[in-house]
């Protein structure tokens, strides 16, 4: 009803504006700031180009009538915006409000908008603070039926790029969001969990901190859940944006290409100084990924968990790619249950995405023993074979140095149906160590003959050790080139163009894992 | 602008291959640190001079422990 004062009802709708603007009001603000922290809209401002927001659902509050008045937005900000000048969608909790829980239209409103921003092929990104959801929504038959969280909604399916930032006290709600999304990043002192310490205490009677229940670094080192961290809040919005320049809008299109200042052909002069020719000597693969790439270009995801392998996005010549590579320096470059998962959630994401595979070998194998079995490694080692089946993106594989065991099949190795096999001439490629081997092949046997001299295990150790060169794979038609180390860089650029096709269209995945779970 | 070298894991120095003073070129490796039966060589990522060592053949250190200065 307008008011003969405000004949269009413009007052009112600036009243609303502000009120809903103002978000918990001044004091949740500066407690907000006092924790070094951003309110949900300061975020936004930072995280998109200057003036491009365009919020969606500002006036929604929530449908409990006691509650009207104390819920802006209900508690969530969502709308679209630009980075870059490429259009996305974001939303964010505001953790001013109702410490920033879900209420059921608030969470109405986030996956109204997300949906229909996934449909039309736009990025989205959520910036996560806040406990799940609201008591009393979501107490009681009528809430919990009503509030699935965030469930709602058509399967993702990997059709666009869906980032979400921790960047508070995050339980239920926001992890659930998170655990679907492509990447995560988690600033340094918050938190992602399901449940928290004060409910624990209650119900299981358990005392463990917010640090131990979802810290940083539980997830780095042991659940492998994140996959970028951040100093604070700026360094998390800095990296979204830079995430971002990875991935391409949506499944439809390939990734962007970026230009590159160093000629595709750029030889690898200082290759020798990093990799030693003593096979006995570990190096930094990080150091031979950052040599071979453009630079700066290395984004390395879930570099604390299983540092065995390393999984990372860069750039080879502009384009983007996603390589696997074992790291030497990582016990020895032994693979265990977790190089296993997190590779098969790098190719699921990378191979949904039209981002081509570049394996480097350097590994003894996988890591056996009974703390790997006990983690279900064959399970883990075969989908990560299945994973290698299914994706249709450019697949190069380059054999450095060991490549040992199932842990070369894995690596995209022999008959794996790489787009191409390179091989430097310091690859050792075999089922097993000669010195293991002996005691599988001939343990027994040697027990009986053995003069004490060990003349009988040296020799055998000398047949079993025979043909481990690149050589004789390379003359059986199994490798496609040897390459010299320097000219790797090359090698690489030179196999992917052809792979990818001039246009860059024979490059394009079918797309068979995007519907694959996110983590393994 | 001072550059420092760090321990990426724990592990025994059993090399160290530069001075003080030295000019090293970039990826040069500076100290061989044993660990899990491998000896890893620790390179420096740019090029420099060495302002100080700050480790000893023999001792053992932590992740992130610095073990060479550049200047």
């Amino acid at each position: 009803m307008t008011q003969s004062d405000d004949p269009y009802g413009l007052q009112q709708l600036a009243a609303l504006t502000t009120k809903a603007a103002a978000m918990g009001g001044p004091g949740k603000i500066d407690k907000q700031h006092a924790k070094g922290r951003m309110t949900v809209r300061e975020r936004i401002e930072h995280l998109l180009d200057p003036g491009s927001f365009d919020e969606q659902g500002l006036l929604v509050h929530s449908d409990i009538p006691e509650a009207k008045e104390k819920t802006p937005a209900d508690g969530k900000v969502c709308g679209y915006g630009a980075i870059n000048r490429r259009t996305v969608f974001v939303s964010g909790d505001d953790v001013t409000v109702m410490a920033g829980a879900g209420g059921r239209k608030g969470v109405e409103k986030l996956m109204h908008h997300m949906t229909l921003a996934g449909k039309r092929g736009y990025p989205c990104i959520h910036l996560g603070d806040g406990g799940g959801a609201r008591l009393p929504d979501i107490m009681g038959s009528v809430g919990m039926m009503s509030m699935t969280y965030p469930i709602k909604g058509p399967c993702r399916d990997r059709e666009f790029p869906f980032i979400t930032a921790i960047m508070g006290e995050c339980y239920g709600g926001p992890t659930w969001e998170a655990a679907v999304s492509d990447i995560i990043i988690q600033v340094k002192g918050a938190i992602m969990a399901v449940a928290g310490p004060s409910i624990l205490e209650v119900a299981t009677n358990e005392h463990s901190t917010k640090e131990e229940l979802g810290g940083w670094e539980l997830h780095a080192r042991d659940t492998g859940q994140v996959d970028l961290f951040a100093e604070d809040d700026a360094d998390c919005l800095g990296l979204i944006q830079r995430v971002l320049e990875y991935f391409p809008n949506h499944a439809g299109e390939m990734p962007p290409v970026s230009p590159c200042s160093d000629p595709s052909d750029k030889r690898l002069d200082k290759i020798f100084n990093v990799v030693p020719s003593n096979p006995r000597r570990g190096y930094d693969m990080h150091q031979v990924i950052r040599m071979i790439s453009d630079p700066d270009s290395l984004l390395e995801l879930k570099p604390f968990f299983d540092p065995s392998l390393i999984t990372c996005l860069a750039r080879l010549d502009g384009h983007v790619v996603g390589f696997l590579a074992n790291n030497p320096m990582m016990t020895a470059g032994a693979m265990g249950p977790g190089a296993c998962e997190k590779a098969t959630g790098f190719i699921c994401l990378c191979d949904s995405f039209h981002i081509p595979l570049i394996f480097l070998h350097d590994t003894p194998g996988f890591l056996v023993g009974k703390a790997a079995e006990e983690r279900k490694m064959p399970l883990k080692i075969m989908t990560f074979i299945e994973a290698l089946h299914k994706s249709t993106v450019p697949r190069i594989s380059v054999i450095i140095r060991k490549s040992y065991g199932m842990a070369h099949c894995n690596m995209s190795g022999g008959n794996m149906l790489s787009d191409t096999m390179l091989a430097w001439p310091t690859a050792d490629i075999s089922f097993m160590d000669p010195d293991v081997a002996v005691n599988v092949a001939f343990g027994r046997r040697l027990e009986g003959m053995d003069d004490g001299t060990g003349e009988m295990r040296r020799a055998m150790r000398e047949e079993l050790s025979r043909g481990c060169g690149p050589w004789e794979a390379a003359g059986a038609n199994l490798i496609d080139k040897i390459i010299h180390p320097a000219d790797t860089r090359k090698e690489i650029i030179q196999a992917l163009g052809r792979a990818r096709g001039a246009s860059g269209e024979q490059g394009r995945s079918r797309r068979l894992l995007a519907g694959w779970p996110r983590m393994f | 602008m001072s550059k420092e070298i760090v321990a990426p894991m724990p592990g025994k120095i059993i090399e160290i291959l530069v001075n003080k003073g030295d000019e090293l070129e970039e990826y040069q490796t500076v100290v061989i640190l044993e660990a899990m039966k491998m000896e890893n060589q620790i390179s420096c990522e740019h090029a420099g001079r060495v302002k100080e060592i700050k480790v000893n053949i023999g001792d053992a250190v932590s992740t992130r422990q610095v073990l060479v200065v550049l200047e």
